[in-house]
């Protein structure tokens, strides 16, 4: 619940007060967002299979923001940014589908 | 703090169990999905779990709003575009605009050449215009009114031939007259002037005294032209006819002939 009202605060907060990303952030933030969304999807999952853990959830959501973010700058500085970045959002979207079929699994039992 | 949270952290798996079991025969050890997510979301626990998942949910609903309104605004989407990405848009523009400059100076190119036709189309127009006012006076074709004059022949005896007449339209003519008329006829260059049955035809018209002869030209040198010794005037008044010459503010002439159109021979240019 209060996981949820944290969500909700930040949606909240981003539309109210409409920070400004420093530039050298912005073309990482879509892919750290979406990163961040499966690393959500993840534990959710594990919520519902029981097998929630505060310390796993955080080192997944940072490491994957990191990780993408990672990908995603060293694709730039190869010259390669929007392939990989395309490849990471795939990657990453296949994950919360799976995760999202788990937790619709245990949701509605289909 | 572990220790106090421990057991909580511990309880949360098993409290849906707990709940669960007076009615729900889906196993011991594991909640129905529907029911975890229930106990998940209803009784607010302050667990360490729990403030750290609002905490990286909150990051993760700032991200989120920023990032849809940054995607959202036309202005700030180039801002996160990488620098490849700038260089194929400017390199795109640079070949739009070099594009749209050619297609700017190919139709300027079409106007102006447009607005010189049109132009000297005017101009051929105009002088043709004016060429066919000119050439309709000569032509009898048009009314024409000047300054001029006008000769009248009083005939009591019937004195007066084809020929005198003649005489006068040529000595008229000879001394500069644009355009003729005599009696209502327009004389042009192929008017025939014969006696026939005692009386004067003038192109197949009978023509009665008396002869009224209207000249447009420099009536300065037509009335000398008519009135020189042994010139018309006084061979007429030879034969006992009364001739008046006079010399109007404007003289008009206003008898027309239809313009014929040749059978057959046509135009060589």
């Amino acid at each position: 619940m209060i996981a949820v009202l944290g969500l909700v605060l930040g949606v909240v907060i981003g539309v109210v007060t409409r920070p400004v990303v420093p530039t050298g952030m912005e073309p990482y933030l879509p892919i750290a967002v979406v990163a961040a969304l499966d690393a959500v999807f993840g534990g959710l999952r594990a919520t519902l299979d029981g097998v929630f853990d505060d310390k796993v959830f955080v080192v997944s959501f940072l490491s994957n923001v990191v990780v993408a973010a990672l990908i995603v700058f060293l694709g730039d500085k190869l010259g390669v940014g929007a392939q990989l970045s395309t490849g990471v959002v795939v990657v990453l979207g296949i994950r919360i589908f799976s995760n999202a079929a788990a937790i619709r699994r245990h949701v509605f039992g289909a | 703090m572990t220790p106090v949270n421990q057991p909580n952290e511990a309880n949360q798996p098993n409290q849906p169990n707990q709940r669960n079991e007076p009615d729900a025969s889906d196993g011991p050890r594991r909640p129905t999905g529907r029911a975890a997510l229930l106990a998940a979301l209803w009784p607010p626990r302050a667990s360490r779990g729990q403030l750290v998942a609002a905490v990286l949910l909150f990051v993760l609903g700032l991200g989120l709003a920023i990032q849809v309104r940054a995607a959202g605004s036309e202005d700030t989407a180039l801002r996160g575009a990488r620098p490849e990405d700038l260089v194929r848009i400017l390199s795109d523009l640079e070949d739009r605009s070099a594009r749209l400059e050619d297609e700017q100076s190919t139709l300027e190119d079409q106007r102006a050449e447009l607005e010189n036709s049109s132009d000297q189309a005017e101009e051929a127009r105009r002088q043709s215009e004016e060429r066919e006012r000119q050439l309709g006076v000569l032509a009898g074709t048009v009314a024409a009114e000047g300054p001029g004059i006008t000769l009248r022949v009083d005939d009591p005896t019937g004195a007066v031939t084809a020929d005198m007449l003649l005489d006068a339209v040529q000595e008229l003519r000879a001394a500069g007259a644009e355009a003729l008329q005599i009696n209502g006829v327009r004389i042009v260059a192929s008017t025939s002037f014969v006696d026939h049955n005692g009386g004067v035809h003038v192109d197949d018209e009978r023509v009665r005294a008396p002869f009224v002869i209207d000249a447009i030209g420099r009536p300065q040198d037509l009335e000398p032209a008519l009135n020189i010794p042994g010139g018309v005037v006084q061979s007429m008044e030879n034969k006992q006819a009364a001739v008046a010459v006079t010399r109007p503010e404007t003289v008009t002439v206003d008898a027309l002939r239809s313009a014929e159109q040749p059978d057959y021979a046509q135009l060589s240019s």
